[in-house]
């Protein structure tokens, strides 16, 4: 057993601790706005705030630390299980208080993402984590964004203290399909993840109800009234999702108070398991529908652990399949896509060389080509090449004069994507057959280079005298 | 062809646009340029034009009252730009915008516009930017202070954050490229200064590591996982020349 060492310092404590959490995604400060007080430190602005960027790429926006890496839980796919021979360490609350507040003082960070490994239990963890955000909130005066990490199976009081305190909780599901979760974290189930989350996801709603606000969380403004968008107003009523009432007992003012304004987000592991990603994307448009939940992250396995039902330590971390995933959660949840037009049970995965929007509009031919100055808008946010802000500078545009290539270019439509699903005025840009065959092979080529890069990342690069061989 | 140019404070930048389209030349005929011109023309006229505050009040009110308050918060934010020709830019904007009316900011099928759009997005990146790259060193336990060299004169966009942010501290944040300096003492209004040889050499001193910044360069390199390592991506979201002053890249001393 692991022995807990004393005397050790901030600075080896925050690296341990730092290291463990890095594995987690989710660092947003995003969703919600909240303006500054005197006398109190911070303020939320809900676009969000990166404050760097690491040197994988991601942005660090959040003060991201485990409160203790000691775990009684022995999930396979994580590194800090119980039986693993890693340093192990704790913080006291006063010393993530202290340092998050300096780190927010010098701007280095928008506030804290504060996660834990399981200590003696589920319960007895949650509540020292929510000790800490209360002394951070009450005694430090801390007005900035803090991102907690509820653990499954603790009580719903403590869940409900964490969201009065915090301003996004998320519990990760890990997996897709219970099978996976069974097989690799042996000590969670997915009741004790949902259960939770549905309590969350209907608490907010109660709270946004009471404060005057819509009871689900706010989308992109397009997506909402999109005819065929998984957040349309009408097809959530139709399926029982619809508006909520709020009961007469609760009109109070108790309820007047945010309760994790900027609602909850979950994980889920990619390559570990053995889900396909038709599993995985239908559970995401589940998990947006049904618990309204704000983000779903995908996080590709690191192989950190030796273990013989896991991918072996080496084996190339899925960042192509983590891309193409995101890629289909961004169709959801900007463009109106649903889960089942992207993919279905017979085909289950992604296309490696096109991205899943172009993938889409290869097997619709039949509504391409569109013209620009006539179509819709729902149509344009389908056309691989126009995004929603494009889509919505040529709806504007047009009701004031015609528009040709060169100013689409200029709006920012990726022509070398577009070209061969639009016509401007009548005419193509260039004389291309529609036909599948021929642009699949077109696109795979524009593709190409950009699949390339994610793959191969790490295994080469550009031979420079200065790194390689410490010339000057 | 004559060009119009001024100093590039704002007041002189109103006069100017004034001064040109009052001058009768033609619109066509006129071109504007902030000072210093990089490079004369051979065959162009330079007339200069001093800050008039009445000039500057009447293209202001005008562009409010007549165009619409949208526009101008507009183009009194692109005025902000370092692109040579932002000035003329706006010019060519309000002749537009006389016209169409409120609409214009709309209207891309303009190349005006579009260029507009551009300059005054690339301003509010760059205030953004630094709203998040900017970092505070800590002077004598309560004195935060925070040095950045932007290429815009974002300066007050960026500044007007941190008074919300942190309204109980003592903070200064110096634009280096520009020799200004906002001030804010704790609880109070935030004031402009602008910083005299001196006072800048003596203000690059305060940039001193202490304990916390180590504890951040320690956590920043931690963060880092290196299978995924992807440094074109970092260098996109985090350009070099931003860099400078911020205390996860600086180079140590030791």
């Amino acid at each position: 057993m692991y022995t807990i060492r004393t005397g050790m310092t901030t600075e080896e404590k925050l690296e341990i601790l730092a290291d463990a959490a890095k594995y987690d995604v989710a660092c947003t400060s995003s969703g919600v706005d909240r303006k500054g007080q005197k006398g109190m430190l911070g303020n939320c602005s809900a676009p969000g705030i990166c404050h760097t960027f690491a040197s994988d790429g991601r942005c660090i926006s959040l003060l991201k630390i485990l409160m203790t890496n000691h775990c009684i839980y022995d999930c396979k796919y994580c590194i800090n299980r119980y039986s693993n021979d890693v340093p192990r360490a704790a913080f006291t609350p006063e010393e993530i208080c202290e340092l998050t507040i300096e780190f927010y003082k010098r701007n280095y960070i928008e506030g804290l993402f504060l996660s834990s490994g399981i200590v003696k239990s589920p319960g007895h963890t949650m509540e020292l984590m929510c000790r800490v955000l209360y002394k951070l909130r009450t005694e430090y005066k801390f007005n900035g964004y803090i991102h907690i990490k509820a653990i499954p199976g603790v009580p719903d009081e403590l869940i409900a203290k964490a969201g009065y305190l915090a301003d996004r909780v998320s519990i990760n599901m890990e997996f897709a399909v219970e099978d996976s979760l069974k097989k690799f974290a042996p000590n969670k189930n997915f009741k004790t993840i949902m259960n939770p989350m549905e309590k969350i996801s209907d608490t907010i709603a109660l709270h946004r109800l009471a404060c005057g606000k819509d009871a689900r969380m706010e989308r992109s403004a397009g997506n909402r009234y999109l005819e065929n968008s998984i957040f349309n107003v009408k097809r959530l009523e139709e399926r029982g999702f619809g508006r909520k009432e709020l009961p007469v007992s609760f009109a109070n003012g108790d309820l007047r108070r945010s309760f994790a304004p900027a609602g909850q987000s979950t994980q889920m592991i990619i390559g570990a398991g053995n889900e396909t990603d038709y599993e995985l994307l239908q559970t995401t448009q589940k998990l947006y529908q049904n618990y309204d939940l704000k983000r779903v992250f995908y996080s590709a396995y690191v192989p950190l652990n030796e273990d013989s039902v896991l991918p072996a330590i080496g084996t190339p971390v899925p960042l192509l399949r983590e891309h193409r995933l995101y890629q289909a959660d961004w169709l959801l949840r900007y463009y109106g896509f649903q889960a089942d037009e992207l993919l279905t049970e017979e085909k289950p995965d992604f296309n490696e060389q096109l991205d899943p929007k172009c993938d889409w509009a290869l097997r619709h031919l039949n509504l391409f080509p569109v013209e620009i100055m006539k179509a819709s808008f729902e149509l344009l946010l389908r056309v691989p090449g126009i995004g929603p802000t494009s889509a919505k500078r040529i709806v504007q545009s047009r009701r004031y004069g015609t528009l040709n290539y060169e100013q689409l270019k200029k709006m920012g439509v990726v022509l070398k994507r577009a070209h061969y699903f639009i016509t401007c005025g009548g005419k193509m840009m260039y004389k291309v057959p529609i036909e599948e065959q021929y642009i699949t092979k077109e696109l795979t080529v524009v593709n190409r280079k950009e699949n390339w890069e994610i793959v191969h990342r790490n295994q080469y690069h550009q031979m420079s005298l200065f790194d390689d061989y410490a010339i000057g | 062809m004559y060009v119009y140019t001024c100093k590039s404070d704002y007041d002189s930048m109103l006069s100017c646009i004034y001064e040109a389209w009052a001058s009768g030349k033609g619109h066509k005929n006129i071109k504007l340029c902030v000072e210093p011109v990089e490079q004369f023309g051979l065959f162009d006229e330079y007339i200069h034009v001093d800050a008039d505050e009445s000039k500057a009040e009447k293209v202001s009110s005008a562009v409010w009252h007549k165009i619409s308050p949208q526009v101008y918060w507009e183009i009194s934010y692109a005025l902000l730009s370092f692109e040579e020709d932002a000035l003329d830019i706006v010019y060519r904007l309000l002749i537009l915008g006389f016209h169409f009316g409120p609409k214009v900011l709309d209207m891309v099928q303009y190349r005006e516009v579009i260029r507009f759009r551009e300059i005054r997005k690339l301003v509010s990146r760059e205030a953004h930017s630094f709203r998040e790259f900017l970092r505070f060193y800590c002077v004598n336990d309560n004195l935060y202070v925070a040095h950045f060299e932007p290429r815009s004169r974002v300066l007050m966009p960026v500044a007007s954050y941190f008074t919300e942010r942190m309204p109980s501290e003592n903070w200064m944040i110096i634009d280096d490229t520009h020799r200004e300096a906002i001030v804010h003492p704790k609880d109070e209004e935030c004031y402009l200064r602008i910083l005299t040889e001196e006072e800048t050499k003596a203000l690059l001193a305060t940039e001193q590591e202490d304990y916390y910044s180590r504890l951040w360069r320690n956590y920043f390199r931690t963060m880092g996982i290196s299978q995924r390592e992807n440094r074109a991506c970092q260098n996109n979201h985090f350009p070099l020349w931003m860099r400078k002053h911020v205390t996860e890249f600086r180079e140590t001393e030791a």
